[in-house]
């Protein structure tokens, strides 16, 4: 009763803050009545907070008596300041590290880590555990001999140092970046257990840069430059085509990434960023844009970065990410700790703009919940969500489904293996599936495993 | 010229909307009735714009292509009509045949991203330059712009170049210990000319490697990817050169028979092998014509949240019981985070190479 009530009134102040002044105060006054009633209703079911109701969950439990001591940290001092002049975690989080599969790939400068979602909170990834991916290793590069050319079918060819760039009016915004091949590995059926394996090829950031409009614009792009082609300063010299109006949409060349400089495995002292977009195509290392009338079919958009279909034809030029989302906690680097409520949680992302839903079923999709989001709700950007969970300590089938502002459903992946097949090794985005074993199954009792329907 | 793939599902995309034309004239007419090539509603900007900008609702779609043109394998096909609003495609990338340089483009159904480009860009009638670079000539970047592009600007002129018998021995001499005398690979790096099936015969076969024979779209990627970065260890190396470039080109080609004619005249050691062979080998690459642009998305699923159809309910018929799992540690648990798996071999499915 009192919840409806005070759901209704934020449906008010929502509606409220769409219209003008006047309405926004005759919006208050129905707050302000509304705020009265719900007092009076919770009062009609009798006095606020009752500490009473704290006792009945932990009745029955061993209460502890055995006396706390003080531990080492109490009884002497810690280490002063400038011990570390750049901060580090704590030793107790060793495990917490990007991980690669040794498998995967021949030798470690054309390789890739993976960034261990199962322990990150929130959505901004700290810059050491950023997932990693090169071409020809990290180069070292000093920043003060570092330019940035623009050129090709342009009015004035421009040569920019660094400082030159940080002249340039600036923007900050929070992006995932994403390897078109995260979840590759799932595409035949499953391999590992852990979210990192699975998703852990992205991370999210808070970038800093100067927008590629107006760098573009700047060296006079004649009509003629249709095409993009930004490349590498590093061993690999990466390059892709980029269309000119998916470059001038909201694409930047960042030089920092959570309030420091980049750091050398994302591309100091610049990259490119092409939000929401194929992580390969956001340039590391940035040295030169060239405008180009064609796209140049690059080695990056022909033989990779192509999706194999079932009968033989391949997609290009797929740059956009689909819209994702998976469950974090539980998931399989964690154990059930017993029946009883659980708050799941997990992140949900879209390469074409917000998170506008994310339902989470516990029954291998038969019926779905919708979660809230405990982060803020950014474009092209991970969100956090979280839901409530009473588990019976019955087997279950654990899945989170996004809906994002376009309108598109995350599907199934019986549905995307029927339509795209398994040879695609990129862009595997739909749903996946986390097994909890039944809290009575032997050793296995609890576990949360990665299944694939 | 051509029988690939994808000339047969331009040819069913003809048919598909042939017979559907007629079904289609009711439902999906926009307010004014017009329509592009008869196909799909011409006011499909109002319709998504009066949607809340939704260009990827089921029901948005469906108004503007039509119940046909919309779902699964036939609404991928209805994308290669470079009109639907919904296509990636440029008139002059469904090429089938002897291509020029493909292009696609963002669908015109994506109408933010169109909005912002023009808001920073076409009609930013206010912008002032700030003057903060500094001119540089164009002569300045001989040595940084070595790009070749897919139409072969940026290629060297026809007097570089060597036989492709000296090319052969380049490519044993720098590239062969790491992908295979004859391109078949070695110890893990990618084989550069397997010849294998790229249809899909089972969802569970290993994925075909694949190669610049069976795959790749474009002679002319070959020269600006091994001249920008191989061999791997020292990059663009003055050893080799553009000469010795073109002739591994050569080699490499040859090695994946590639043609140079319709008559089918393959390359021969003594060929002196320079860009104008590259542009001639560029026109009869054996699968080009098989690429289209992006088609996604193809699924539109509505957003159902209790008793949901069977078809979105585990195993797609239903059943939740049905599923595959990772194999298992000796012991029989799953697999975690543990060193023992992190080091073993690959599970054998074929995802090298991405
Ligand atoms: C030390 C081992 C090594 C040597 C030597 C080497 N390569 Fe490579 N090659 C690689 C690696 C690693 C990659 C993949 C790089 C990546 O992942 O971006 C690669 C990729 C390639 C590709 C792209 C294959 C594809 O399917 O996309 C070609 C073509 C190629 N190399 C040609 C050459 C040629 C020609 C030479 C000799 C001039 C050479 N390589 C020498 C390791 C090597």
């Amino acid at each position: 009763m009192t919840d409806q009530i005070v759901e209704k009134v934020a449906v008010q102040t929502e509606e409220s803050r769409n219209q003008g002044r006047r309405a926004f105060l005759k919006g208050s006054a129905a707050v302000a009545g509304g705020v009265l009633f719900t007092k009076a209703a919770s009062a009609a079911e009798g006095a606020g907070y009752d500490p009473k109701k704290a006792v009945a969950p932990y009745a029955g439990k061993q209460e502890l008596t055995e006396v706390l001591q003080d531990g080492a940290a109490r009884k002497t001092l810690g280490f002063g300041v400038r011990k570390y002049p750049y901060g580090m975690p704590s030793p107790f989080e060793k495990e917490v590290q990007r991980r690669t599969l040794e498998w995967l790939t021949p030798d470690s400068m054309a390789s890739i880590t993976m960034t261990p979602l199962q322990s990150l909170h929130g959505i901004i990834t700290p810059n050491g555990l950023h997932f990693e991916r090169f071409h020809g290793g990290v180069p070292t590069i000093n920043p003060d001999e570092h330019r940035l050319v623009i050129h090709g079918l342009v009015e004035r060819p421009l040569i920019f140092t660094m400082d030159d760039l940080k002249r340039f009016p600036s923007v900050s915004r929070i992006h995932f970046v994403e390897c078109p091949a995260n979840g590759a590995m799932e595409w035949k059926g499953v391999q590992l257990n852990s979210v990192q394996w699975t998703h852990g090829m992205m991370s999210c950031v808070e970038y800093t840069g100067v927008r590629l409009s107006d760098l573009l614009k700047e060296a006079g792009i004649k009509p003629e430059g249709k095409w993009i082609i930004p490349e590498g300063a590093d061993a690999a010299g990466l390059t892709r085509s980029i269309p000119i109006d998916l470059a001038m949409d909201d694409c930047f060349v960042a030089y920092a990434q959570n309030g420091e400089a980049l750091r050398r495995e994302q591309g100091y002292p610049i990259r490119l960023v092409v939000p929401g977009c194929e992580a390969n195509m956001w340039v590391k290392y940035l040295r030169r844009i060239q405008v180009h009338d064609v796209p140049a079919q690059h080695r990056e958009e022909t033989s990779k970065y192509t999706e194999l279909m079932p009968d033989g034809t391949a997609q290009r030029f797929s740059w956009y990410m689909e819209p994702n989302s998976v469950i974090t906690y539980p998931s399989p680097d964690f154990k059930m700790q017993g029946p009883g409520k659980y708050y799941v949680r997990g992140l949900a992302w879209s390469g074409r703009g917000k998170v506008a839903h994310v339902d989470v079923s516990f029954d291998g999709g038969k019926n779905w919940k919708e979660a809230h989001f405990t982060s803020p709700v950014l474009d092209k950007a991970w969100t956090r969500f979280e839901v409530e969970w009473e588990w019976d300590g019955s087997e279950a089938f654990l899945m989170s489904r996004v809906t994002d502002e376009t309108g598109y459903v995350q599907p199934p992946m019986p549905q995307m293996r029927t339509l795209e097949g398994t040879n695609n090794v990129y862009h595997r985005t739909a749903m996946v599936t986390w097994r909890v074993h039944a809290w009575e199954d032997g050793k296995n009792g609890g576990m949360i495993e990665n299944v694939q329907y | 010229m051509f029988s690939t793939n994808k000339t047969l599902i331009a040819a069913a995309v003809a048919t598909l909307f042939a017979g559907s034309a007629s079904a289609m004239s009711g439902s999906s007419d926009g307010a004014s009735g017009e329509k592009i090539n008869g196909k799909y509603a011409a006011n499909y900007e109002e319709i998504i714009r009066a949607a809340d900008g939704k260009y990827l609702d089921a029901k948005v779609i469906e108004a503007i292509l039509g119940k046909d043109a919309t779902y699964g394998r036939e609404g991928l096909e209805g994308k290669l009509d470079p009109a639907n609003p919904y296509s990636f495609e440029v008139e002059d990338s469904i090429d089938g045949g002897n291509h020029g340089n493909a292009q696609c483009k963002i669908p015109a159904a994506f109408v933010e991203v169109h909005d912002s480009a023009k808001a920073n860009y076409y009609n930013d009638s206010k912008f002032v330059a700030r003057g903060f670079g500094t001119p540089i000539a164009e002569s300045a970047l001989a040595k940084w712009n070595i790009v070749v592009d897919g139409d072969g600007k940026g290629l060297p002129d026809a007097s570089v170049g060597m036989t492709v018998e000296e090319g052969a021995k380049i490519y044993v001499q720098f590239c062969g210990m790491c992908h295979g005398e004859f391109g078949e690979g070695a110890k893990g790096y990618l084989p550069l000319a397997v010849d294998e099936n790229l249809i899909t015969s089972a969802f569970d076969d290993p994925a075909p490697m694949k190669t610049v024979g069976n795959y790749w779209p474009y002679a002319t990627t070959l020269f600006d990817y091994i001249r920008r970065t191989m061999p791997f260890w020292t990059p663009n190396a003055p050893f080799i050169g553009d000469k010795g470039y073109m002739g591994i080109v050569g080699y490499i080609l040859q090695s994946n028979y590639v043609k140079l004619d319709e008559n089918g005249t393959e390359i021969q050691d003594d060929d002196f092998f320079n860009s104008e062979m590259l542009m001639k080998a560029n026109k009869f690459m054996k699968n080009q014509g098989n690429f289209f642009c992006d088609h996604r998305p193809v699924i539109h699923n509505e957003r159902c949240m209790t008793n949901c159809p069977d078809a979105q309910v585990g195993d797609g018929k239903g059943d939740i019981h049905h599923y595959k799992q990772a194999r298992r540690l000796p012991d029989g648990t799953p697999q975690y985070n543990v060193p023992q798996r992190m080091h073993e071999d690959p599970p054998g499915v074929g995802h090298s190479g991405m």
